[in-house]
């Protein structure tokens, strides 16, 4: 996935407040343990998503992190000891001792898994929403070296899998292709023969000689102060509303009403800056 | 694969299942278990259930859970704290099933009908592992321990002495049929042993060898010196508190290697082995690591007396 300007609030931010933004849904994420508040959350990612007009590539890196999330229900149940409803039992599981699969840690894998949704889609809606130039140069005044090294790591990571695909049709070409191992090889010979033409061209332009940039003034946006505000919110809310749910050693919670005003709550923060359209461009 | 053999097949894998102690729910409930929480080598009680809840096959620690305020780590196989008293420094919660410390952690281990279930909050500087305690007698001699029921062996230096017999006698009182044979005449068998006699006579049993070692060796917190003609007893930290001679008496339980845990009714000399059998009774015993005898007063190991 890869950032693409659109007509958005989010992509209208500057990055540091769009990526403080994207930080504050994770850190909710983490800081929250009911479910049906994770569930809220993994719907809200989708909706600001969706309002920044890249919520269909958003809601396909959830594929991604299903069969992720699977597997850490089945590690959870599998590992933890925890939780007192036991709804099967598998036996002596060598190493991994007395198998018994309970309610609890099945709910509390649920949980985890939830988590690593909001995880991914947060991460999948900061890359199509962020510019990753400016973020970079944001970086520059705090690791000038840094900055530079990860710029030109990701200009090359594209141009390494068009290197892939190009000498993988030319080996297809050949009456007896070689396998991935020639392919694999030809790049990484290219990738070096590469790196030192950057390393020249890098030391010719001056790079090397190179000190901190100096600060660049921008006034800041409506939309960067409300991204900032929604960000200190979404935290705040996470952090303070006394929404109870506990996992082990027995599930102790409710889906009621306080718990949907919690959701209700974190959501408003999260997409009430996608309500202020003025000043974006079409 | 013919219908049949896919049916027969998935019998068979059914009933190897069952048979591990697999199955869907909470499967079949252990009865007659109790549960002891004490802190301190038993001197003081936290906890006491005679018939604590149980919900189908629970584990050592699922029981705990369900009938004590308890807080978990490591994924929730090492109790952290019981009714907020927590492990801290060198003193940790250990536990023993019907008097046999346990050689997996309590999330791993099985209840069975009939376990004693025991608790304890103790320093571990001077032992680190006290591989069996008397304070759940009957227990192992009645339920076994790890859901295997081992014979009742009593190996006296003298089957025909009075000791002998009174030990006989006590478990007797309590339905048990004992055997009585001659000094490690049960060695190549897999049974419970006691031994009956004074200390200078046993040493031929690899386990009794050890009273005379460090508690790290035993976790008994006595030894025997001097040959078995007097009897050190150890504070928790594993120092001499007071040496007795004639007339000491010693009830403690140990193991040797993997082997099933051993008891002694013991002393420095036949007065001492005297003493100990008046206090081989689940009255004396109970709730305490070992038992010593000096002078006719029963006093609970580790001593605790300046």
């Amino acid at each position: 996935m890869s950032y693409l300007r659109r007509a958005s609030p989010l992509h209208a931010a500057r990055a540091s407040a769009a990526a403080l933004y994207c930080a504050a849904l994770v850190t909710a994420a983490f800081l929250t343990s009911h479910p049906l508040v994770l569930l809220m959350l993994v719907a809200t990612v989708l909706a600001a998503a969706g309002a920044c007009g890249v919520g269909a590539r958003v809601g396909r890196s959830l594929w991604l992190s299903l069969p992720m999330g699977v597997a850490i229900v089945a590690v959870n149940a599998l590992v933890t000891r925890e939780g007192l409803t036991v709804l099967a039992r598998l036996g002596d599981g060598g190493p991994l001792g007395q198998l018994d699969i309970t309610l609890e840690a099945l709910a509390f894998g649920v949980k985890e898994a939830l988590v690593l949704v909001v995880i991914v889609a947060v991460a999948a809606l900061a890359s199509a929403a962020i510019d990753p130039d400016e973020v970079l140069r944001s970086m520059r005044r705090l690791s000038f070296r840094s900055a530079l090294t990860a710029t030109i790591a990701t200009r090359m990571v594209p141009l390494l899998a068009l290197d892939a695909r190009r000498i993988g049709d030319a080996q297809r070409c050949r009456p007896q292709p070689s396998g991935r191992l020639a392919v694999m090889r030809a790049i990484t010979a290219n990738a070096l023969d590469r790196s030192l033409d950057v390393a020249a061209t890098l030391e010719v332009r001056g790079y090397g000689s190179a000190r901190r940039p100096a600060r660049a003034r921008r006034p800041l946006s409506r939309h960067d102060l409300a991204f900032a505000a929604s960000a200190v919110a979404i935290v705040a809310l996470a952090a303070a509303w006394p929404t109870h749910f506990s996992y082990y050693p027995t599930i102790s919670g409710s889906f009621d009403a306080a718990a949907l005003a919690h959701g209700g709550a974190l959501a408003l923060a999260a997409l009430a800056p996608f309500t202020q359209r003025r000043g974006i461009s079409r | 694969m013919s219908r049949a053999d896919a049916i027969c097949a998935g019998v068979a894998l059914a009933a190897t299942l069952a048979l591990a102690g697999c199955g869907l729910g909470a499967g079949g409930k252990p009865t007659h278990v109790s549960l002891l929480v004490t802190e301190g080598f038993g001197a003081e009680t936290v906890l006491s259930k005679p018939a604590p809840t149980i919900v189908g096959a629970d584990t050592v620690m699922r029981m705990l859970e369900r009938n004590a305020n308890v807080t978990t780590s490591y994924g929730g196989g090492f109790v952290q704290s019981i009714d907020k008293l927590s492990g801290a420094g060198s003193a940790d919660w250990f536990y023993y099933v019907n008097g046999v410390e346990a050689a997996k952690g309590a999330a791993d281990t099985k209840l069975h009908t009939g376990d004693h279930v025991w608790w304890d909050r103790h320093n571990w500087s001077a032992a680190e592992s006290i591989p069996a305690v008397v304070g759940s007698f009957p227990e192992p001699f009645v339920d076994g321990y790890g859901g295997k029921h081992l014979p009742l062996m009593i190996e006296c230096t003298q089957t025909a002495s009075k000791s002998c017999k009174d030990v006989e006698d006590e478990f007797a009182s309590i339905k048990l049929v004992a055997s009585l044979s001659c000094l490690l005449c049960s060695e190549y068998n897999e049974s419970l042993p006691v031994l009956v006699g004074p200390y200078a006579t046993l040493t031929s049993a690899p386990a009794a060898l050890k009273l005379a070692g460090p508690v790290s060796a035993s976790g008994v917190y006595a030894r025997f010196e001097d040959g078995g003609h007097r009897l050190a007893l150890l504070d928790q930290q594993g120092r001499v508190v007071r040496t007795a001679g004639a007339g000491a008496g010693l009830v403690a339980a140990t193991r040797y290697r993997g082997q099933p845990p051993t008891w002694f009714v013991t002393g420095t000399d036949s007065a001492g082995v005297a003493a100990a059998v008046q206090a081989f009774n689940a009255q004396t015993l109970d709730g305490h690591f070992a038992v010593a005898v000096v002078d006719d007063a029963a006093i609970p190991l580790p001593d605790s007396a300046p």
